[in-house]
């Protein structure tokens, strides 16, 4: 009985993972900058919210997501509801993809994060440097939507993994 | 087209309002929750600046705590390095130390004749206590550096305060909650210091460049001329946002084909930053004599103050006068003692002469005796002639010497 209930409960553990991950990466920045590459670096939250919105994850809550975007902003320094927004405009983006696609497919889906992320990153910027009078590097921003872009189809076939793992 | 156009709206109004049961809120929700948020910072709201203290406040606890083993994989990485170039960096250090040494002592005599001058100058004396801050978070952001410190309002921090890792400048507060504040580092694009490069003594500014060094910025094409690798770049203390005279960089030269880019090596490497300090300044006014001797007048128009003030001279004579009657009696306490040594001293020496004396007197009655003896001897001395005569020795024979002879002779 209770190996059953340990059971229940590492299964729970394991479906809650994804979100559990995205507080981690945003409260740890996880993007290997202490590496030291020059311009290397890339947003994990973008494409941990992009897959698992897309595949409608039963417990990827937008609340929770709108809450990480909170939690990004203040570790990393940027004006309060920037990065809420874009993990937002990340969600309407794959819940309209998934009203639209018939068949899904996975490079069309990698070319449409490229999109999305490129849009977001942009009015990013936009927001930052117009409202806010920041300095940014335009490059550093450019460098980061293409590493996170080529990063998505490695974390894409981790994540489908796990999803086949929580299946099985 | 028009179905196009329909199935295009359709798919947008589900993305945007359709709530499945699993969703408490709608997308459109959070996108207009954030949007307000967004523009409520903009305006610098007060609800917003409290949620975002509230926020750091937690996050940055928690963020340090999920940052662990991050930080163990850079301390590890950084080990590993650090041992394979342990040796080289161990001499070149041993040698800056020894120079550095010899530099301190100088240093430490500018910094005093300086506070003496700055005195002279301000109206306060601005007195600067520098406490140890950890750094609880460090993500190295490639868009913003910045580090968040373990130090608030709660220890005087303010927004502008000034970071230094040893005495080399890190950069400033630009957020203060009550136990915790963000740094933004001199690397930081965000980040302008007026500076002085010397021993030119061009003044500039420089702006971070989102890297490991600084820029020169806002400089006159014809000082540059003047630069060398070894012009040493500080605070100027322009603008009164960091304080004069701390260390920040060396100049460093970048030749390209079409250019040449002058560049500031920071001192303290940002990336390897533990434990900082931050100068909390307080300023207390210096209080002139003539301003203390007005405040005197001003204390004795008051009639209680000038009764006090009586009161307090009377007591301080009364004071004085008990101490010099002590002073006084102390003095004659020790001439009392003094005399009755001598008096026993004398007494000692009248008992002595008086021992002499009776002694003197015994010896002459002895030496008339004799005399006599001498004389009327043979008279009182009973001898074969002399029958009536007394033995020697016998009082009445003392007593015939003394009357020279026999009374009836």
């Amino acid at each position: 009985m209770s190996n059953l209930s340990t059971k229940n409960s590492l299964h729970k553990l394991y479906s809650w993972l994804p979100i559990i991950v995205l507080f981690i990466s945003v409260l740890n920045e996880f993007d290997f900058n202490y590496l030291n590459l020059k311009y290397f670096s890339f947003n994990f939250p973008f494409i941990l919210i992009f897959f698992f919105t897309l595949k409608d994850f039963k417990h990827f809550d937008y609340f929770l997501v709108f809450i990480a975007g909170l939690i990004n902003d203040t570790v990393v320094g940027l004006p309060l509801g920037i990065s809420s927004l874009s993990y937002t405009l990340i969600c309407i983006a794959t819940s309209y993809l998934r009203n639209i696609t018939i068949r899904p497919n996975a490079i069309k889906d990698w070319f449409y994060f490229l999109f999305i992320i490129s849009l977001i990153n942009s009015m990013n910027y936009s927001i930052l440097t117009l409202f806010f009078t920041y300095n940014l590097e335009l490059v550093g921003y450019l460098i980061n939507t293409f590493f996170t872009f080529s990063f998505y189809m490695i974390f894409v076939t981790i994540f489908k993994y796990y999803i086949k793992g929580l299946n099985d | 087209m028009a179905s196009s156009r329909d199935d295009f709206i359709i798919a947008i109004r589900s993305a945007f309002l359709k709530k499945s049961t699993k969703q408490k809120f709608s997308l459109l929700t959070l996108v207009l929750i954030s949007v307000l948020i967004i523009l409520l910072s903009s305006l610098d709201f007060k609800i917003i600046r409290y949620l975002k203290i509230g926020i750091s406040e937690v996050v940055y606890r928690s963020s340090f705590v999920v940052s662990i083993p991050e930080n163990l994989i850079k301390k590890s990485v950084k080990d590993i390095v650090d041992y394979s170039t342990f040796y080289k960096i161990y001499k070149k250090e041993k040698n800056e130390l020894n120079q550095l040494r010899s530099n301190n002592i100088s240093s430490e005599i500018t910094q005093f004749e300086n506070k003496e001058l700055k005195e002279l100058i301000n109206n306060y004396v601005s007195s600067a206590d520098k406490i140890l801050a950890k750094i609880i978070v460090d993500h190295d952001s490639p868009f913003l550096k910045s580090i968040i410190i373990n130090k608030g309002s709660k220890d005087n921090i303010k927004i502008g305060t000034n970071i230094y890792d040893q005495s080399y400048l890190v950069g400033r507060v630009i957020e203060v909650n009550y136990k915790t504040s963000r740094v933004l580092l001199l690397s930081d694009l965000n980040s302008n210091v007026p500076v002085t490069i010397a021993p030119q003594n061009i003044q500039a500014i420089i702006t971070g460049a989102g890297d490991e060094y600084g820029q020169i910025k806002y400089i006159k094409k014809g000082f540059t001329n003047d630069f060398s690798e070894q012009s040493i770049v500080y605070t100027s203390g322009t603008g009164a946002i960091f304080k004069s005279g701390i260390p920040i960089g060396r100049l460093k030269i970048s030749e390209d084909e079409k250019s040449k880019n002058y560049i500031v090596e920071f001192y303290s490497d940002f990336s390897q930053l533990k434990y900082v300090f931050a100068e909390v300044v307080t300023e207390t006014e210096i209080v002139s004599v003539d301003e203390k001797n007005s405040q005197e007048k001003d204390n004795l128009k008051n009639p209680m103050s000038a009764k006090l003030k009586i009161l307090e001279d009377e007591i301080q004579i009364i004071e004085e006068t008990n101490s010099k009657f002590k002073d006084e009696n102390e003095n004659l306490k020790s001439e009392v003692n003094r005399l009755n040594n001598e008096i026993l001293n004398f007494e000692n020496q009248i008992q002595s002469q008086k021992k002499t004396i009776s002694q003197f007197d015994l010896d002459k009655k002895e030496l008339g005796f004799l005399r006599l003896n001498l004389e009327y001897g043979h008279k009182c001395r009973k001898t074969f002639l002399n029958i009536k005569g007394f033995a020697v020795g016998t009082s009445e024979y003392k007593k015939c010497v003394l009357n020279k002879g026999r009374i009836n002779e």
